[in-house]
């Protein structure tokens, strides 16, 4: 019977706990690795030698405190991004929607910050980032809804409406008056008012609080994820919704809460790039760093501290690899190319292993039942 | 070689697994034309054998004989190959297909030119087999369209299709209504009549006393007897499945005179995942203070009834009443009700949690373990430490993951978790599945010491032997029905056996 | 809104629809073995690309096909490797394909500055210009490029693939049980690679024909706008049937083709609105269809071939 071929298995060794931890992050080191030598090949193709790109890659990410800033400026929307993703991934759902999270967290802070309120610079800041996270939370409620309560695949969903916030953003900054810079050479919004743009803390550089503010928002998720009650309910509904149910938790709710949490810190990440970096909300803006964000919590494997490690990891490559093509003529998108190198040896390594599908073992008779929350990747 | 007039000849098959002695030296054989009931309680060791016979894996010792020469059976493929056709308890059927869709799967059948599919020579030969054993079925409809009599229809002719010789069905009525069993009935009469062997395993003595020729009893792994049915009655098979203890030893236990009623089910009606009924008019009364043993072969609506009580299945008609509060949804409050589930690593453990995680499952957003949202991890872990202490869970640590646990330490997690905090109703389903002598003794006794504490004990188990000796009162579930409510100290077994045969109790005139 | 207006859109939508009902013959396939391949809308980034390159330095249609295949084939089989072997979460795999095949083709792209000033040759229009000069049907059919007819005529063989030949039973068994199948002794990750690289060679033809069926050039930056989800939102609403998902996406098509029009006309609605048409169509059809569609049982979940 299939119970007692199951009791077979089970005289499993004890593991430290620690090992499983070592275990994954050996995994993700590797496949880094491995990414990182398969680029290396692609670069020696193109014609420069390797370890000269490398080299000019560190010391474009760390050689300087402005090469620094630089990297600090990169992190800070994948900080907010890779966190918001993994909240999502903790309780199950792929919350894939950062790109349109960001852009309508831009125009909330756009729409407050162009006018000159008469405001001291820390209230019209603080307006700003409240309206830039309402209005994103209430944009992935609609995910949040269609995933937690209609069963709709909240990959597909999000993603198109990262399509309706792009367009949505070209309309507002080409055509509407108050908040579009007509007839400037690029569809751009206004200059926000001063009192709404974020300081520099570095002259000479664009460094502003944003990457501060995204560690901090990785340290208070790792404090809630793991220290209370809402992220124990949070883990308990992601690792196992059966039991979840027993214990009296309500998945639905919760579900619909992290994708709408997510949509907030995206939102607040596009409004950090507005305020922060560029002081206008600029058509196009986000460049793929939503779904870099997926990368981002794809190589933290679910810990909101590795979130930040593999944030600066991802702003390093991308910073260093600016010098690194200017220094030795390597091609621009290399750096992407090296990102997407380690992510794929990262999966094909395993760390992303099909357990996640939840495939749990019951001792009755039916011997295994593939759970599966509609779709649920 | 001489002609043989056995179809199927299983000689002293051993399976061993680790612990375990599955079968031990069971032979069965089986006559061409004949109808073979296999009857046996969960755990017995007729599944095993039949995994046997379909290639699952091989025995430990003995040999396979089909019609008269010896086989080796290494895969269900070569089973089937070999002239065994398996009909099991959960189709394996491919629901989006067409019946004879369904048939020709992995066969050569069908192929035309150019790997186009050409199901007419094939449809012919099904409808010709439909003919022949009057098994009528629309080729091509889709199976997910089928009602469940029909779908199983498909799995037997999928097997005759194939040249079977030998065809077992596992509990085949488990899943029909009394019409479509009439009809299943009457088709195996026609299948035998054809020349094919028919092995029937089943626990309903109705059905077994119509259909077959000659019954085998297997018990505790071991062959009981083969008798001819037609010297059969249920005296006498009750009697050999559930056999004569060696001796059940009944703990001392003080009286509980006049004690509250904690649950009460009123004419409770459920579905099963199936949507079909597995719970009929159900009244139940457990008092304080006792244990209530829930005896039957499995898969007669214990589960359901531990998830209706449980509030995890919504009942579709009656009530249920833990101390006088109505169960509509889950209720999380641990004084209130404990319940060890029959799958535990399903509903009661989440298996990548810690063990101190796991013990406050229920708990974690009320003090002491958490104050204002925020866990306490000093109190989770202390609780834990002196949980771990108090129900000897063997681990290194009470941050190990359940999962690295073995089955046995799992349990008491699940027991100490639900019963440390004295709920006033308890659900043990299953509670000694799958462990080992020590860890069912430990069981034992704490669900006796929750008992004569006050506490009111369901105890629901496919092994009668525990449910006669912990037991102060037995029901017996069949259908979704109770056969019957005895008192445990005067209960006879073999009655009881009848009973979870489908007879039901006459009401004792004393 | 002239009838001419109207013919031009269900032009259009012929035009515009191509690209996703090539992109959809394949992945039909694969979702029906139970593999979701999420990496289209890369893939078809590369086809677009490959198509263009091929047409650009070989002057040859031809090539370009061969090219785009082999594209499709290899990136196929990587996200096959991927899901299949690795077992790999299948969502996640498609979205890093995605980001590789969008860094890969701007990499790409700018190694070949020459070919931006240029429009290469599309795929011809193969009626003559009397037949297309004939009122409604005319501009409606026979003007399409061969591309159109071709991507027109392929959910038909789909349908018969699927539904009439031994392949296509094998294919949605597997999906549906695939514990069965091993029983009867079919190889389930032989046919699981087979469907999904089938579903990679599509989606890079579909991208070729987004270039080469009129626009003739290839722009970085992701300019198949999502048409990789859309397919996937179409498998769902059309049940994963080869004709009804192509159904579907003549209907995503004509937002498309809305969209395109809008933006030269000068209506009250800014064009914007229309470009957000096909998006909102797609999570709009997805709610209303989430309940009805049967769903291949193993839709995304990995196949351990230890199961029993």
């Amino acid at each position: 019977m299939s119970e007692k071929i199951s009791n077979r298995k089970k005289n499993t060794m004890y593991i430290p706990f620690l090992g499983d931890i070592a275990v994954s992050t050996g995994r993700t080191l590797l496949g880094i690795a491995l990414g990182l030598l398969a680029s290396a090949i692609l670069i020696m193709i193109s014609g420069v030698n390797p370890l000269a790109a490398y080299a000019s890659l560190l010391n474009g990410a760390f050689g300087s405190p402005q090469a620094f800033s630089n990297v600090l400026v990169r992190a800070s929307p994948l900080l907010l991004g890779g966190i918001a993703v993994s909240i999502g991934v903790k309780t199950g759902v792929w919350n894939t929607g950062i790109e349109g999270y960001m852009y309508i967290g831009a125009i909330g802070a756009t729409l407050v910050g162009v006018h000159n309120l008469g405001l001291p610079p820390v209230l019209h800041i603080l307006l700003c980032v409240l309206a830039a996270v309402i209005l994103a939370g209430l944009w992935g409620a609609i995910p949040g809804y269609l995933r937690a309560y209609k069963g709709v695949n909240e990959v597909t969903s999000t993603i198109m409406l990262n399509y309706v916030a792009i367009y949505l953003t070209n309309w507002l900054v080409s055509d509407v008056t108050g908040l579009a810079d007509k007839g400037a050479f690029y569809p751009m919004s206004l200059p926000l008012a001063d009192s709404a743009c974020l300081p520099i803390l570095m002259k000479g550089t664009s460094l502003h609080p944003g990457p501060f503010l995204g560690i901090a928002v990785c340290l208070v998720f790792f404090f809630v994820i793991n220290y209370t009650a809402f992220g124990y309910r949070t883990r308990m509904i992601g690792s196992n919704p059966f039991a979840a149910k027993y214990a009296g938790a309500n998945s639905r709710r919760q579900i619909m809460t992290m994708i709408v949490l997510g949509a907030m810190i995206g939102g607040l990440s596009g409004a950090i790039e507005t305020m922060g970096l560029k002081y206008r909300l600029y058509m196009d803006f986000v460049t793929g760093v939503g779904y870099e964000s997926v990368a981002v919590a794809l190589l933290a494997g679910g810990n909101p501290i590795s979130v930040i490690l593999a944030a600066f990891f991802f702003a390093a490559l991308k910073a260093g690899g600016a010098t690194m093509s200017i220094e030795t003529g390597v091609a621009s998108s290399m750096n992407s190319i090296i990102i997407a190198m380690c992510m794929l040896f990262v999966i094909g390594v395993g760390i992303v292993d099909s357990r996640r599908t939840r495939k749990v073992v019951s001792t009755d008779k039916t011997s295994s039942s593939t759970s599966k929350e509609t779709e649920e990747a | 070689m001489a002609k043989t007039e056995y179809a199927l000849q299983m000689k002293d098959i051993t399976v061993e697994f680790p612990g375990v002695l599955a079968n031990d030296h069971v032979s069965i054989d089986l006559k061409k034309g004949e109808v073979l009931g296999l009857l046996g309680e969960n755990g017995a060791g007729k599944t095993t054998l039949m995994n046997v016979l379909y290639g699952l894996y091989p025995p430990t010792s003995g040999k396979i004989f089909l019609d008269g020469k010896e086989v080796a059976i290494g895969s269900p493929m070569e089973a089937i190959n070999q002239g065994i056709g398996m009909v099991h308890q959960h189709f394996k059927l491919v629901d989006t297909l067409s019946v004879i869709e369904n048939v020709i799967l992995g066969l050569a059948d069908g192929k035309g030119k150019f790997g186009k599919l050409d199901l007419e020579p094939a449809r012919k030969k099904f409808l010709a087999l439909c003919d022949e054993y009057q098994l009528y079925v629309d080729p091509d409809e889709t199976v997910w369209k089928l009602p469940v009599g029909k779908q199983q229809w498909v799995e037997i002719l999928k097997a005759l299709y194939r040249d079977c010789q030998v065809l077992v069905l596992d509990e085949p009525t488990a899943v029909l209504t009394p019409s479509e069993s009439d009809e299943l009935c009457k088709a195996i009469r026609h299948i035998v009549s054809q020349g094919k062997s028919v092995i029937f395993i089943s626990h309903k003595l109705r059905e077994v006393m119509e259909i077959t020729d000659r019954v085998t009893v297997i018990r505790d792994g071991k062959l009981i007897g083969t008798i001819n049915t037609t010297e059969a009655n249920q005296i006498k098979l009750a009697d050999m499945m559930v056999g004569r203890p060696v001796q059940i030893v009944r703990k001392e236990r003080p009286a509980f005179k006049d004690s509250r009623p904690v649950l009460e089910m009123h004419n409770v009606s459920a579905n099963d995942d199936r949507g079909v009924q597995a719970l009929k008019d159900f009244n139940l009364t457990v008092h304080a203070g006792e244990i209530v043993g829930v005896a039957g072969v499995d898969g007669n609506g214990q589960r359901e009834l531990a998830e209706c009580i449980s509030g995890l299945r919504k009942i579709k008609g009656g009530s249920i009443t833990i101390d006088g509060r109505k169960v509509t949804d889950v209720i999380a409050d641990p004084s209130f009700l404990g319940y060890i589930p029959e799958d535990r690593q399903k509903t009661g453990l989440v298996l990548d949690f810690s063990i101190s995680e796991n013990l406050i499952m229920k708990d974690y957003q009320n003090k002491p373990f958490s104050h204002k949202g925020v866990l306490n991890k000093r109190e989770i872990r202390d609780n834990a430490r002196s949980l771990i202490k108090k129900y000897n869970i063997k681990t290194p640590s009470e941050d190990v993951k359940v999962r690295n646990l073995s089955g046995g330490n799992q349990q008491k997690v699940v027991i100490a978790r639900e019963l440390d905090p004295e709920p006033v109703l308890e659900i043990a389903a299953q509670p000694t599945r799958g462990l080992d002598l020590g860890a069912v003794v430990g069981v034992h006794d704490i669900l006796l010491k929750e008992r004569n504490r006050g506490a009111a004990v369901l105890f629901i188990s496919a092994e009668l032997q525990e449910i006669m000796a912990l037991s102060d009162r037995i029901i017996v579930l069949f259908g979704g029905e109770i056969m019957g409510d005895l008192d445990a100290e005067t209960a006879d077994q073999n009655v009881i056996g009848q009973m979870m045969l489908g007879q039901r109790l006459e009401a004792k005139g004393e | 809104m002239s009838f001419s207006v109207i013919i031009d859109w269900l032009q259009a939508t012929l035009r515009w629809s191509a690209p996703l009902i090539v992109v959809a013959f394949g992945e039909v396939f694969a979702e029906r073995a139970g593999v979701i391949n999420m990496g289209i809308e890369g893939i078809m980034m590369f086809g677009a690309l490959t198509g263009v390159m091929g047409a650009f330095y070989f002057n040859s249609l031809w090539v370009a096909l061969l090219i785009t295949v082999l594209v499709g084939l290899v990136l196929g089989i990587l996200v096959s490797f991927l899901t299949i072997s690795r077992r790999a979460n299948q969502v996640v795999t498609g979205l890093m394909m995605n980001m590789i095949c969008l860094g890969a083709t701007d990499t790409i792209f700018s190694l070949m500055p020459e070919s931006r000033q240029t429009r290469v040759q599309t795929f011809p229009v193969i009626f003559p210009k009397v037949m297309q000069n004939i009122p409604v049907i005319g501009p409606l059919f026979f003007a399409q490029p061969i591309s159109t007819w071709i991507a027109l005529v392929i959910p038909f063989i789909g349908g018969y693939i699927m539904y009439r030949t031994r392949w296509g039973l094998n294919i949605r068994a597997v999906g549906d049980n695939p514990q069965s199948c091993a029983t009867a002794g079919i190889s389930v990750i032989r046919l699981k690679y087979q469907a999904v690289i089938l579903s990679g060679i599509f989606a890079a033809l579909g991208g070729c024909v987004l270039t080469l069926a009129e626009v003739g050039y290839f722009s970085a930056g992701g300019m198949t706008g999502g048409r990789g989800f859309i397919v996937m939102a179409a498998c769902v609403v059309g049940g994963w049937d080869p004709i009804r998902t192509s159904l579907v996406c003549l209907i995503f098509g004509a937002a498309d083709a809305a969209q395109l029009r809008m933006q030269s006309a000068n209506s009250i609605i800014p064009y914007q609105f229309f470009q957000m048409l096909p998006y909102l169509v797609t999570i709009v059809a997805l709610t209303l269809m989430v309940k009805k569609s049967r769903v291949p049982k193993t839709w995304g979940a990995a196949y351990d071939p230890k199961d029993v």
